[in-house]
C-alpha cells in the first residue's frame, strides 16, 4: 500500500512538473484563461487520480473478500470434518462407559454379600474369643496352681535331700570319731609303755652322769696344774734370754740418746736459719717495691718536666701572651665565643640556603604547573579552530541553500502572482531566513570565543616570559647567595629566631609539666595505685586480716549472745519479783545500762567477782564470810 | 647457695629474693609489734641476727605465699608485693611496705648466668633489712590491735591459683610515703618504700 501512494505522489508530482512546463509553452495565451484550463485540467487530473485510487482500493477490497471467503470455506469443511470425529469418538466412549457401569453395579452386588459374609464372621469370632478368653484363664488359674504345687513338692524334696545329706554326714563323722577314739587309745597306750622305759633309762644316765662329773673336775685341776707348770717354764727361759740381752740395750741406749742431742742441736739451727731466710726475704722484697716506685717517680718527674717545659713553651708554640692558667682560661673562652659565632652564622646560612632551596622547588612546581596549563589552551585553541572551520563550511553550505532557495521562490514569485502556495512558500522562505540568521549568530559566537581565547593564550604567553625572567634572576641568586644579604632574609632571619625562641619556652614549659607529671605517677605508685588493664592484684584466701576480722566477729557475736543471755535473765528476775538491794539485779541492771563491748565485760566481770565472794558462790580460796 | 658464688642464674635470683622477702617479713612484724615478741626466735642470716616466728599458722601462711612468690619471680611475672598493717577496730589501713620487683625478662630466654657475686647481693640485702629497722624509729604508733595481709600485683594474664583471689589495692587515706633502700641481682631489682597514715595531730 506504501508503495502504491509514493507511486501516486510521484506521478502528482510529474503531472505538477507537466503542468508547470506546460504553463511556460502556454505563455502566449491570456494569463487568466489560460489558468482556468489548467485550474480545470488539474482538477480533473485529481478526480481521475482519485477515481483510479478508488477503484483500486475497490478491487484490493474484493480480492480480500475472496479470500476470506475461501479460507471461511475450508474452515468449516475442517471443523465439520473434526465435529463428525468427535461424534464418533464420543460414541465410542458411551458404550465403554455403560459397559463399566454395568460392571460396577454387579461389583457392588459382590460387595454387599461380601460384607454380609464378613459380619457374620466377626459375629463367630468375637463368640470364640469369649470362649477362648474364658478359656485362657481357667489354664492360667490351673498353671498357676499346678507351678505353686511343683514349687512346694521342690522345696520338699530339696528339704530332704538336705537332711539325707545331713544324716549321712553325721554318720560319716560319727564312725569317723569312734575310729579316731580307738587310735587314740592305742596310742596312749604305747605312750605309756615308752614313759616308763624312758624313766628307766633316765635314771640309769643319771647315775653315769653323776660318776662322769666327779672324773671331769679331777681332769680339769691336773690341767690346771700342767698349764702353770708350763707357765713358770717359760717365764724362766725369757728372763734367762732378757738377762743375756740387757748389756747391748744399753749400749744401743747411750748411742740413741747421743743421736737425739745432735738431731734436736740440728733442728733449732734450721729452724734459725730459717728466721733469717725470712727476714731477708723481706727485706728484699721491700728493696724491689722502693726500686720500683723510684723507677715510677722518676718516670713522673720526667712527665712533669716535659708538661713545665711544654706550659713554658706555650707561649712560644701557640703565638699567645700565656703565662698563667688565667690566660690560658682567658683564651680558651675567647676561641668558645668565636667558634659559638661562627656557629650562628653557619645555622643563619644554613636556614637561608634551605628557604632558597624551598622557593626553587616551589618555582619549578609552578613552572610545570603554567607549562600544563599552556598546553591545555594549545589544545583548547586547536579545537576551537577546528571548530571555526567547520562552522565556516556550513555557513558556505547554506548560503549555497539560501541562495537556490530563493532562486526557486523568486521564479514561483514571477510566474504565481497571488495564489494560494503563496502563504505556503513565505512560510518556508521565512524559516529558511530564521534558520541562515541563527546560523549567523552562531558564527558571531564562535568568532567571539576564538578571540577570546587567543587573548588567554597571549596573557599565558606573557606570565610563562615573567616566570621564566624570575627563574633565571633566582639562580643567580642563588649562585651568588653568600655575598647577597637582601632585607627579605634578614626579616625572615628574624621571624625565625623569634620563632625558635618562643618554641624553646614552650619546650621548657612542657619539660617541667612532664617533670611534674612524673613526680605525681611516682608517688601514685608509691601509695599502690595501679594500672588495672595491665595488673592485679591478688592474696591468699585465709590470710591473717580475714582470720582475725573473722575471730573478731565471733568474739562479738558471743558476746551479744551473753549479753542477750543476761538481760533475759535480768527480765526474769525482774518478773519473780527479787528485791532491788538483790546484788545479782544490780549486776544485771549494771548490765541492761552499759553498752556491749569489751569494757563492759570487764565491769561484769568484776561485778559478778563481788557477788561470787559476797554471795560465797567461788571456791578458789577467796575469803568466805 | 653458697656465698662464693660469683654468679647467679633466674633460679638462684627468685630463691634469693623470696628468701629477703620471707626475713623482711618477718623482720617487719616483729619491729611493729603485730605478733607479741615471744612469738619469735633469733635466727642468723646475711651476717646479722634476724627475727624469725615460731607460730605455726604463721610460718604455714608465710611459706605458702612465699613459695607462690617464688614460681612468679621464677615466671618474671609478678611487679610489687605489698605488706598491709588494717588496725582491727576501725578496718582502717594504717600501714603499706611496698616492694617494687623489676624483671629482666631476657634472662628468662638466655639460661646464661650473669656477673654478679652472691656475697654482694646480701651485703645489699643486710643493708635493706637495716634500714627497715631503722625506719620503725619514726614511723607512729600502733597502739591498737592489728593484722596483717600480703598483697602480690601480677600481670593481668597470670592464671589465679586455686587458694587465691583478687583484691583491692588497700591504699591509705592521706599518706606519707618515705622511699628506701634498693637491692638487686641483675635479674632482678627490688625497690622498697612505706607508706604510713598521716598523724593528723601532729
Amino acid at each position: 500500500m506504501d508503495s502504491e501512494d509514493d507511486t501516486t505522489v510521484l506521478t502528482t508530482l510529474k503531472s505538477f512538473n507537466s503542468f508547470i512546463s506546460d504553463s511556460e509553452k502556454n505563455l502566449t495565451e491570456p494569463p487568466g484563461c489560460s489558468f482556468r484550463h489548467q485550474f480545470k485540467r488539474s482538477m480533473d487530473v485529481l478526480d481521475a487520480t482519485e477515481r483510479a485510487q478508488s477503484k483500486k482500493r475497490c478491487l484490493q477490497l474484493d480480492h480480500e473478500k475472496k479470500r476470506m471467503e475461501v479460507s471461511h470455506k475450508r474452515a468449516r469443511y475442517e471443523l465439520e470434518k473434526a465435529a463428525s470425529d468427535r461424534a464418533r469418538e464420543l460414541e465410542h466412549e458411551m458404550g465403554r462407559s455403560q459397559d463399566l457401569l454395568g460392571k460396577i453395579i454387579r461389583l457392588e452386588e459382590r460387595e454387599a454379600d461380601a460384607v454380609k459374609n464378613l459380619s457374620e464372621q466377626m459375629e463367630t469370632n468375637r463368640a470364640l474369643r469369649k470362649n477362648v478368653i474364658g478359656l485362657t484363664k481357667k489354664l492360667e488359674e490351673r498353671d498357676l496352681s499346678l507351678n505353686t504345687v511343683n514349687q512346694t513338692v521342690s522345696t520338699l524334696k530339696d528339704e530332704i535331700r538336705e537332711l539325707k545329706q545331713k544324716i549321712q554326714n553325721k554318720d560319716s563323722t560319727i564312725s569317723a570319731q569312734s575310729l579316731e577314739n580307738q587310735e587314740m587309745q592305742e596310742r596312749l597306750d604305747l605312750q605309756h609303755r615308752k614313759y616308763q622305759e624312758v624313766y628307766q633309762l633316765c635314771q640309769t644316765l643319771q647315775a653315769a652322769e653323776s660318776i662322769c662329773s666327779e672324773h671331769v673336775v679331777k681332769i680339769k685341776e691336773l690341767e690346771r696344774r700342767l698349764a702353770l707348770q708350763e707357765q713358770d717354764m717359760a717365764v724362766v727361759t725369757t728372763v734367762k734370754l732378757e738377762v743375756e740381752k740387757v748389756p747391748e740395750l744399753e749400749n744401743e741406749v747411750k748411742r740413741l740418746q747421743e743421736e737425739n742431742n745432735f738431731l734436736s742441736d740440728i733442728t733449732e739451727n734450721f729452724r734459725l736459719m730459717e728466721e733469717e731466710v725470712e727476714g731477708l726475704r723481706r727485706k728484699l722484697e721491700r728493696m724491689e717495691k722502693t726500686k720500683e716506685d723510684l723507677v715510677k717517680m722518676e718516670l713522673q718527674k720526667e712527665r712533669l718536666a716535659e708538661k713545665l717545659q711544654a706550659w713554658e713553651n706555650l707561649q712560644q708554640s701557640t703565638g699567645l701572651n700565656i703565662r698563667k692558667p688565667d690566660d690560658l682560661s682567658r683564651e680558651v673562652v675567647q676561641i668558645q665565643q668565636r667558634e659559638i659565632a661562627l656557629k650562628e652564622q653557619n645555622y643563619t646560612l644554613n636556614s637561608r640556603v634551605r628557604n632558597v632551596e624551598r622557593m626553587q622547588t616551589e618555582l619549578h612546581a609552578e613552572l610545570s604547573y603554567q607549562c600544563s596549563r599552556t598546553v591545555e589552551e594549545q589544545k583548547k585553541r586547536e579545537t576551537q579552530e577546528a571548530l571555526v572551520r567547520r562552522l565556516q563550511k556550513r555557513i558556505l553550505l547554506l548560503t549555497k541553500e539560501r541562495d537556490g532557495m530563493r532562486a526557486i521562490l523568486e521564479s514561483y514569485d514571477s510566474e504565481l502572482a497571488a495564489t494560494d502556495y503563496s502563504p505556503q512558500l513565505t512560510k518556508r522562505l521565512k524559516e529558511a531566513e530564521e534558520m541562515l540568521q541563527k546560523t549567523q549568530s552562531h558564527n558571531a559566537e564562535m568568532e567571539v570565543q576564538l578571540s577570546k581565547t587567543q587573548e588567554e593564550m597571549t596573557t599565558l604567553r606573557l606570565q610563562l616570559q615573567a616566570m621564566e625572567a624570575e627563574l633565571q634572576s633566582v639562580k643567580k641568586q642563588q649562585a651568588s647567595a653568600g655575598d647577597s644579604s637582601s632585607l627579605l632574609d634578614r626579616e625572615e632571619v628574624d621571624n625565625l629566631r623569634q620563632k625558635i625562641e618562643e618554641l624553646e619556652a614552650e619546650r621548657q614549659r612542657l619539660e617541667e609539666q612532664n617533670n611534674i607529671l612524673e613526680m605525681r605517677l611516682e608517688r601514685h605508685n608509691l601509695q599502690g595505685d595501679y594500672d588495672p588493664v595491665r595488673t592485679r592484684v591478688l592474696h591468699f584466701k585465709m590470710n591473717p586480716t580475714t582470720v582475725a576480722k573473722q575471730q573478731r566477729q565471733q568474739e562479738v557475736e558471743a558476746l551479744r549472745e551473753e549479753v542477750t543471755h543476761l538481760r533475759e535473765l535480768v527480765r526474769s528476775l525482774q518478773d519473780l519479783g527479787r528485791s532491788p538491794e538483790d546484788p545479782r539485779l544490780h549486776i544485771s541492771n549494771l548490765s541492761l545500762s552499759l553498752p556491749p563491748s569489751k569494757e563492759v565485760q570487764a565491769v561484769v566481770q568484776c561485778h559478778r567477782l563481788e557477788v561470787f565472794i559476797s554471795l560465797c558462790y567461788r571456791g578458789d580460796g577467796l575469803e568466805r564470810h | 647457695m653458697t656465698s662464693t658464688m660469683k654468679t647467679i642464674t633466674l633460679k638462684g635470683s627468685a630463691e634469693l629474693v623470696a628468701e629477703f622477702f620471707s626475713f623482711g617479713i618477718n623482720s617487719i612484724l616483729f619491729q611493729r609489734g603485730i605478733y607479741p615478741p615471744e612469738t619469735f626466735s633469733i635466727i642468723s642470716h646475711y651476717d646479722m641476727s634476724l627475727q624469725f616466728t615460731t607460730d605455726p599458722k604463721l610460718k604455714n601462711y608465710l611459706t605458702n605465699v612465699v613459695s607462690q612468690l617464688k614460681e612468679w619471680l621464677f615466671e618474671c611475672t609478678v611487679q610489687k608485693l605489698v605488706l598491709v598493717i588494717t588496725g582491727l577496730e576501725t578496718n582502717e589501713v594504717l600501714e603499706r611496705w611496698q616492694f617494687d620487683i623489676e624483671c629482666d625478662k631476657s634472662a628468662k630466654e638466655s639460661s646464661t648466668p650473669r656477673e654478679k657475686s652472691i656475697k654482694t647481693i646480701q651485703d645489699e640485702i643486710r643493708s635493706v633489712l637495716r634500714q627497715v629497722t631503722a625506719t620503725v624509729t619514726f614511723l607512729p604508733l600502733l597502739d591498737t590491735p592489728c593484722a596483717f595481709d600480703l598483697l602480690v600485683y601480677t600481670d593481668k594474664d597470670q592464671i589465679v591459683p586455686e587458694k587465691w583471689e583478687e583484691s583491692g589495692p588497700q591504699m591509705i587515706d592521706q599518706s606519707e610515703e618515705v622511699r628506701l633502700r634498693s637491692f638487686t641481682t641483675t635479674i632482678h631489682k627490688v625497690n622498697s618504700s612505706v607508706a604510713y597514715k598521716r598523724n593528723n595531730s601532729a
